[in-house]
């Protein structure tokens, strides 16, 4: 909404706290879908909890990998985007998951794996957006 | 499963999770979930046909 002296302007129903954009945003990171069921769009975040571990245990049924190593560059930003699932990544690692890099379809493995945690840093992005107002 | 299959598969999560995110109709969703699952299958088919009369080279060295 754009007022006279055009600037930005929400209407209190659609303005939220600090805390609550904070909240939203933190959930979404752990729980795949959980900030989008926060914010009150209960289907469609029980839609991408399933569609975001449905990836996530394809990928894993294939052996792909579960980057965990900082070092170099390239194998920072797979991690990261491997972190972004969350709580599955952290579970995975605490089960000893890494992944078998001799298995047929390591490399399908891994493209399903990154794939999941990427969603899930959409779905954060998408539920920021949505706390704050900018989407619906 | 087949190289095909999971490139189906592939296409089919990845174009149920940018359908739903991008729209909101369920009408809107529909026709962006099958533009992008299309795109991606059939894409990937004429890709395939575009390279066959590439050679291919000899087998890799089996470890």
């Amino acid at each position: 909404m754009v007022d006279s002296s055009n600037r930005d302007v929400r209407s209190p129903a659609t303005s939220a706290t600090s805390a609550t954009v904070s909240l939203a945003v933190v959930l979404a990171w752990l729980v795949p879908g959980a900030g989008h069921v926060f914010l009150g769009r209960r289907a469609r975040g029980i839609a991408f909890f399933g569609i975001v571990l449905a990836t996530l245990a394809l990928g894993c049924s294939l052996d792909g990998e579960l980057y965990r190593n900082l070092g170099q560059p390239l194998q920072t930003l797979a991690t990261l985007a491997c972190a972004g699932m969350g709580l599955p990544y952290f579970l995975l690692l605490a089960l000893g998951y890494t992944g078998d890099i001799d298995a047929a379809s390591y490399e399908y493995g891994k493209a399903f794996v990154l794939t999941a945690g990427l969603m899930n840093v959409m779905l954060l992005l998408d539920a920021w957006d949505i706390a704050r107002g900018e989407k619906e | 499963m087949s190289h095909f299959n999971l490139m189906v598969a592939y296409a089919l999560l990845l174009a149920a999770f940018f359908a739903i995110l991008w729209r909101r109709e369920l009408r809107e969703q529909v026709k962006l979930f099958l533009q992008i699952f299309l795109g991606l299958v059939v894409g990937a088919i004429a890709l395939a046909w575009l390279m066959y009369p590439f050679p291919s080279g000899p087998p890799a060295p089996i470890p």
